[in-house]
């Protein structure tokens, strides 16, 4: 009938009008300085400026500093071997490296999506849960909305919720490091490490590489953690099961991968990067196309258990 | 058409029956109450007219349309609260009421100042309302429920909470609604001594079933009926002998007052008696003993199953 962005709208309100909802920003805000910090004060970061004539001469000056100091510096040789292969790959393929700034430091701190996903499961627990705990899930399905339309616009404010922190956590990221490291270009190209082999690309890209596997998760989780809510009308079960899963996903994975049936868990499969050239398979005998077969099968399970469930309660007491 | 309509509604929850076969209808511009003692299933059946609770037979029409068949376009007309008024603890009144009106097209910025001064709750609107206090929340329920002009208001005990002011002010309010705006309203309560200031008809639930549905209006009823009427006098043996003289009409002394049980048409004849006989008359009180009794047998013997 009438507008789904007004009840999306209403949804988001609830959200982040709240003071928990601030409490959280503050903490992504602590972490994304801390890690600019930290940064900054560990100085492994590539800050010389290298000029446009001599960038040649000078990498290689660094390498040769760095075999030089090797035997004083056994604490950092991890950092510094790196640094020469990084090095060498930058003369031989004839690529002027860039030096540390706002772009690469958004990219290292993409783990954030991590986080986000945190966030987003603790938000969708319980924006079901909190109606019937706030006892306004009466005043809530008496409008003249299906119970369909009125949960479709909470998944949507869940799922704008996390959008809307992404780019919180991006922009800021790149504010803090703009502050530490200052520009470096809008989409500076850089030799980025993943699977033990060097690849030379768009920060940019990098970025939405990592957020798009991230994402992956991330709407799994927290469409789990929404099917609870709606289930169970409990927050705290919803927001417990998902961090849960969320934080020793992989450990459980790693500890049930001998036998054969673990890899339809939903934990096997939230990580598809391992699918990347050069990834380890969790489970032997998985491939890209089993993982989203799997995947798609929980998401549709999740939806229909949470539309159904919630489309047919008695809105009783409790 | 009617505002309200159900027909032969049921509801059983894990086998057990909990509402038998209600039948009941309220008009435009009427005020209905529902009146039982606890458990008896008022709240249960407001949650099914506003389609909360499923419908386990029967069916529930709102203007017209079927609440279970065509939900959104009969709750459109429909505005409630049912049981405790909820509210967004973390918005204000103001924001509170500004969150429904985004979900019905069509209400205006006037209307909620028009509803926000109708519950007068004027200066607290900007207040956090998790700080009211029940009365107040009471009041924020009610402008909600009026935010959209209903055709049909349902309220699950309104005046739970509220002070005899606020009680007499939302009386008075709702008469208006029901007369001025042809709103037909739907009361639950306990007491009928408030009920009955404010409805046209009263319908006793017991267990789940409407055990009786009595007119309330005093103008319209059967002259007839019998009637308990009190009345203070300073002599009352002496007014008690005086009437059983004249009418052959037997009454008895409570706590200092004469009481009869008589027709509207006598009410008069005995006041008449009593002034010739030269009794100072201090107060004439009555009571309609028919719904009082039915609602006081019900109660009295209320077991809750
Ligand atoms: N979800 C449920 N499961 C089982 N029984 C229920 C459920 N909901 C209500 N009942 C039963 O239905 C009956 C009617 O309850 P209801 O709340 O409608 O009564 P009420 O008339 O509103 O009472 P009160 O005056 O106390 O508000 C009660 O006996 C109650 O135990
Ligand atoms: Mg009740």
């Amino acid at each position: 009938m009438s507008n789904i962005f007004n009840l999306v709208y209403n949804e988001l309100l609830k959200i982040f009008i709240r003071k928990s909802t601030w409490v959280l920003y503050g903490f992504l805000t602590l972490i994304i300085i801390a890690s600019g910090f930290f940064a900054y004060f560990a100085g492994n970061e590539r800050t010389a400026n290298y000029t446009d004539e001599g960038w040649q001469e000078e990498l290689q000056q660094e390498n040769a500093e760095i075999g030089a100091n090797a035997e004083q510096d056994v604490f950092m040789l991890g950092f510094n071997l790196e640094r020469m292969s990084e090095n060498n790959y930058y003369l031989e393929n004839d690529l002027q490296p860039v030096s540390y700034g706002a772009g690469q430091f958004v990219a290292d701190a993409s783990f954030m999506i991590s986080i986000v996903s945190l966030l987003t499961v603790i938000i969708a627990g319980g924006i079901v849960a909190n109606e019937f705990r706030w006892g306004t899930i009466k005043l809530l399905l008496i409008r003249p909305y299906s119970r369909a339309m009125i949960l479709f616009a909470k998944y949507v404010g869940v799922l704008s919720f996390a959008i809307i922190t992404l780019l919180y956590v991006t922009v800021l990221g790149w504010v803090v490091g703009l502050i530490f490291f200052g520009f470096d270009g809008f989409n500076p190209q850089v030799i980025i490490l993943e699977n033990g082999s060097h690849r030379y690309e768009s920060v940019v890209l990098a970025l939405l590489t990592d957020y798009g596997y991230g994402l992956v998760s991330l709407i799994m989780m927290a469409t789990l953690a929404f099917m609870i809510s709606s289930v169970f009308r409990n927050s705290t079960l919803a927001i417990s099961i998902s961090i849960i899963i969320l934080l020793s996903g992989s450990t459980i994975t790693l500890i049930l991968s001998r036998y054969e049936w673990s890899k339809y868990l939903l934990f096997a499969n939230l990580n598809l990067r391992q699918y990347e050239e050069g990834g380890r398979v969790a489970i032997e005998g998985m491939t890209l196309p089993f993982s989203i077969t799997v995947l798609a099968v929980y998401y549709v399970v999740f939806i229909v258990l949470a539309w159904w469930v919630f489309g047919r309660r008695d809105v009783a007491g409790d | 058409m009617s505002a309200i309509e159900l027909t032969n509604v049921s509801k059983s929850i894990k086998g057990k029956q909990i509402i038998k076969d209600l039948n009941f209808k309220v008009e435009p511009g009427e005020v209905f109450g529902f009146i039982g003692p606890n458990g008896a299933g008022k709240t249960t059946t407001i949650r099914m007219i506003a389609g909360l609770v499923s419908i386990s037979e029967g069916d529930v029409t709102v203007m017209g349309h079927s609440i279970t068949k065509e939900f959104s376009k009969a709750i459109r007309h429909v505005g409630a609260i049912v049981e405790n008024p909820e509210v967004y603890p973390f918005l204000t009144g103001m924001q509170n009421l500004k969150y429904y009106r985004r979900m019905i097209p069509g209400i205006t910025k006037a209307r909620i100042d028009e509803v926000v001064s109708l519950v007068g709750l004027e200066k607290a609107i900007n207040q956090k309302a998790g700080r009211y206090s029940l009365g107040m929340r009471q009041r924020l329920g009610i402008a909600q429920a009026l935010l959209h002009k209903p055709s049909v208001l349902i309220l699950d005990e309104p005046t739970n909470g509220l002070d005899p002011a606020g009680i007499r002010e939302i009386r008075q309010y709702i008469r208006a609604l029901a007369k001025n705006e042809n709103v037909a309203v739907i009361i639950s309560s306990h007491f009928l001594a408030e009920i009955e200031l404010m409805c046209d008809r009263i319908g006793i639930v017991k267990n789940g079933a409407l055990i009786d549905v009595q007119s309330v209006d005093d103008t319209t009823t059967d002259t007839t009926e019998l009637r308990q009427v009190s009345i203070e006098v300073d002599q009352p043996e002496v007014a008690l002998e005086s009437v059983k003289a004249a009418h052959q009409i037997d009454g008895d002394i409570v706590d200092g007052l004469v009481r009869f049980e008589i027709n509207k048409d006598t009410i008069p004849l005995i006041i008449q008696t009593l002034v010739e006989k030269d009794l100072l008359i201090y107060k004439v009180e009555t009571s309609k003993t028919r719904l009082e009794d039915k609602f006081f047998d019900v109660i009295g013997e209320n077991v809750i199953e």
